[in-house]
């Protein structure tokens, strides 16, 4: 090992010994390899020069054990129905206990990708490692190297799915810190129509670094809806990788709440492979204390007539530091590409701290790429206003807080969610800790 | 009910009320006109608490509390209402809720309990009878998109589901044709009542004709520098302000 990666040992430490792991042994062989030579990202690298990883490295970890999660003890995350289809992980790993078996026909899969790549060798193969080299990162080659499982979604040709597939992961630590990774690829068929709802959640208290990559497909005219929330405790780092391969005709739809975390990273690419395609991403991220949020998206228009469109909004409390980066490419051949984009912030405190900024790359003459970014305090003016109709000012801040966040809110196409990410920004707005929201056993109708 | 002795307000260290006196009594309807820049809605701001202007010397009694003290949001409890010149949008807060919160609070002021939704549906929907409001407007956001007769509208709207004791206008007339005219000052003659009072400002004496006052004061660089009945309206309506300013310019 290098003298500069010296810390990689945090990591690679836990893994001597064991097997299973998830990429065929050539491509791991590469990546065991890079991840030995790759920088650890700091503020010198390109793209996480605002990301702290140093409190990463200040724990010890270990890779959990195979808990149990009851879903009767899922009650606090009202938005699950236990009667759905869906799949737990554990630290990473897939959860088969009393877990019941998918309830569907028509071939679709909803499990674990280990175990599916037994049972679904070819599709699997053929989609597991495709990750644009652009992407490749520390965290990333980390994962391709050692991730040992994670959900796998396999929804095939024409299917349409009305209630939504839960991808449920939680941190649970029996004694110390938790390292977990997950690797997640979710393939929607040329035609299908489904909902995702991803969520991320911690079942104790340590601290957990979590350092997962969910590979999406939408294939030819698919209408995927992906519902992402990120509700890890406030002692979890979370580093979140997702990838989007858009084919032709397809509608890619996502949201993304980020809740709860010491520091996320998230880091979207979407990657149009032919015509016709959308991709909507719409974020909301609320970091108080001393959180950061980091959301680096990149799109890349390789294609003519696509559209993309990007909507992030963030009220950042505290000392806490948001980062949004909203990467464009438009290749040159890339006519007719329509593309937006639009952070708005709203700062609690003199110390909160947002760093936003649009990169465009357009290399196409015939497009339409629009971005904005706003910053500022509540709109004074209507406070006043809607004082002076008597309604007292933490009434009416909480008020424009949740209008503020509204417009994104509303186009959350599932209820039960929506209700659920509603429910916590009102009490988040009314003063309640993020961590005490986040925490599982929470009563929320209490 | 109230009584400003003396009031001087600034902005930005620039004196814009230079000692206003005012008594307005249960029942009365007091016009306040003048030219533009007089300090109309500065007076009318003040009254409402708005922080921007800071009062510089002066009293102002409401109902036998000094209003000075209060923050706006207890002074509208208190029954205080400004109907803004310049109604404020409010991007993704509904009418409804909006307006449900403001009854609320008002409704826990008075130690009464918060209506259920029905209750409070009932009686929005009587108050928008009462003021001529499109039925259409409850589900939209707080002036977002509104037309400048939606808005004033909207404010008189907002006066009756609030019931104030005091109504300040502020030039609710502006930007309104004949027929909102008509249903702006329908909506304030149908409000009120023996018990409370109303202060009118406005720019040109038409609203005159259908929100008949009992006293007009002229208001001209941050003074109340004449006051008369119904006639003074006519008078301005007939010589314009000019004399009024000349004779003013003369004495301070
Ligand atoms: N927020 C402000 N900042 C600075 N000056 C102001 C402000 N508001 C009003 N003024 C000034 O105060 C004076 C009176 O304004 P205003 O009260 O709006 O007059 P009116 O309503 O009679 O037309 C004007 O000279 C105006 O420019
Ligand atoms: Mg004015």
């Amino acid at each position: 090992m290098t003298q500069t990666n010296i810390k990689n040992k945090t990591f690679v430490d836990l893994y001597s010994g064991t097997e299973d792991f998830l990429l065929p042994h050539t491509v791991r062989k590469k990546s065991v390899n890079l991840f030995d030579k790759i920088k650890l990202p700091d503020n010198k690298t390109e793209n996480w020069r605002k990301f702290k990883s140093e409190p990463i490295f200040e724990h010890h970890y270990s890779l959990g054990k195979k808990l149990n999660v009851d879903t009767k003890d899922l009650d606090s995350l009202s938005f699950f129905e236990p009667s759905g289809n869906y799949v737990i992980l554990v630290n990473g790993f897939f959860y088969s206990g009393n877990v019941k078996k998918p309830d569907l026909n028509n071939n679709v899969f909803i499990g674990s990708l280990k175990d599916a790549q037994k049972t679904h060798p070819e599709i699997i193969s053929d989609r597991l490692h495709v990750q644009n080299a652009k992407t490749e990162n520390y965290f990333s080659v980390l994962n391709d190297a050692y991730a040992k499982d994670g959900a796998f979604v396999y929804v095939p040709e024409n299917v349409i799915l009305d209630e939504p597939i839960y991808i449920m992961h939680f941190i649970q630590s029996d004694n110390g810190n938790i390292f977990s990774q997950n690797r997640n690829l979710i393939i929607a068929g040329k035609n299908t129509a489904f909902k995702i709802i991803h969520t991320y959640h911690s079942l104790s208290s340590d601290f957990s670094f979590n350092n997962s990559i969910t590979d999406i497909f939408a294939d030819e005219n698919a209408q995927l809806e992906y519902y992402l929330f990120e509700g890890e405790g406030n002692t979890a780092a979370h580093i979140n990788h997702i990838n989007i391969n858009s084919e032709k005709g397809s509608s890619f739809k996502s949201n993304i709440v980020t809740f709860c975390g010491s520091a996320v990273r998230n880091n979207f690419y979407a990657e149009f492979k032919n015509e016709h395609a959308a991709v909507d991403l719409q974020g909301i991220y609320m970091p108080d204390k001393e959180q950061t949020v980091d959301n680096f998206i990149e799109i890349n228009h390789a294609k003519p007539n696509c559209r993309s469109n990007q909507v992030f909004k963030g009220i950042i409390d505290n000392k806490a530091v948001a980062v949004f980066t909203g990467k464009v490419f438009v290749a040159r051949d890339a006519q007719k590409t329509d593309s937006a984009q639009s952070n708005q912030n709203l700062l609690l405190t003199d110390y909160a701290r947002i760093h936003s900024r649009p990169q465009l790359e357009i290399y196409a003459d015939d497009v339409i790429c629009s971005h904005g970014s706003t910053t500022g305090q509540l709109d004074k003016e209507a406070l006043f206003y809607m004082k002076t109709r008597g309604v007292p000012e933490k009434r009416a801040k909480t008020m424009l807080m949740k209008a503020f966040l509204r417009d994104v809110t509303d186009k959350i196409n599932a209820d039960r969610y929506r209700e659920y990410v509603n429910f916590l920004i009102s009490k988040r707005l009314k003063g309640q800790s993020p961590e005490s929201l986040c925490a599982v056993k929470v009563c929320p109708s209490c | 009910m109230l009584k400003i002795t003396n009031l001087k307000a600034e902005v930005d260290g620039k004196e814009i009320l230079r000692g206003i006196n005012l008594e307005v009594k249960p029942g009365e309807i007091h016009a306040i006109m003048g030219p533009n820049g007089s300090g109309k809605s500065t007076l009318a701001s003040v009254l409402a608490g708005r922080d921007i202007f800071k009062v510089t010397g002066g009293k102002v009694e409401f109902k036998g509390k000094n209003l000075l003290n209060l923050i706006p949001e207890e002074r509208s409890r208190e029954g205080i209402f400004l109907a803004f010149q310049y109604p404020v949008e409010i991007p993704g807060v509904s009418i409804t809720n909006f307006m449900r919160a403001a009854v609320d609070e008002h409704r826990k002021h008075k130690g009464l309990d918060p209506m259920n939704a029905s209750q409070f549906l009932r009686y929005m929907k009587e108050k928008k009878a009462l003021v001529e409001l499109d039925a259409k407007l409850e589900g939209r956001a707080v002036n977002e998109g509104f037309s400048g007769g939606e808005k004033k509208k909207n404010e008189i709207f907002q006066m009756a589901m609030l019931e104030p004791d005091l109504a300040i206008l502020d030039e609710t007339d502006s930007g309104l044709d004949i027929d909102a005219l008509k249903v702006v000052a329908n909506g304030v003659n149908k409000l009120k009542t023996k018990e409370n009072a109303a202060i009118v400002i406005t720019h040109y004496q038409r609203l005159l004709d259908y929100i008949v006052p009992d006293i007009i004061h002229v208001l001209y660089n941050g003074r109340i520098v004449k006051t008369g009945g119904r006639e003074l309206a006519l008078e301005l309506e007939k010589y314009g302000y000019d004399e009024i300013k000349k004779e003013a310019d003369k004495r301070f």
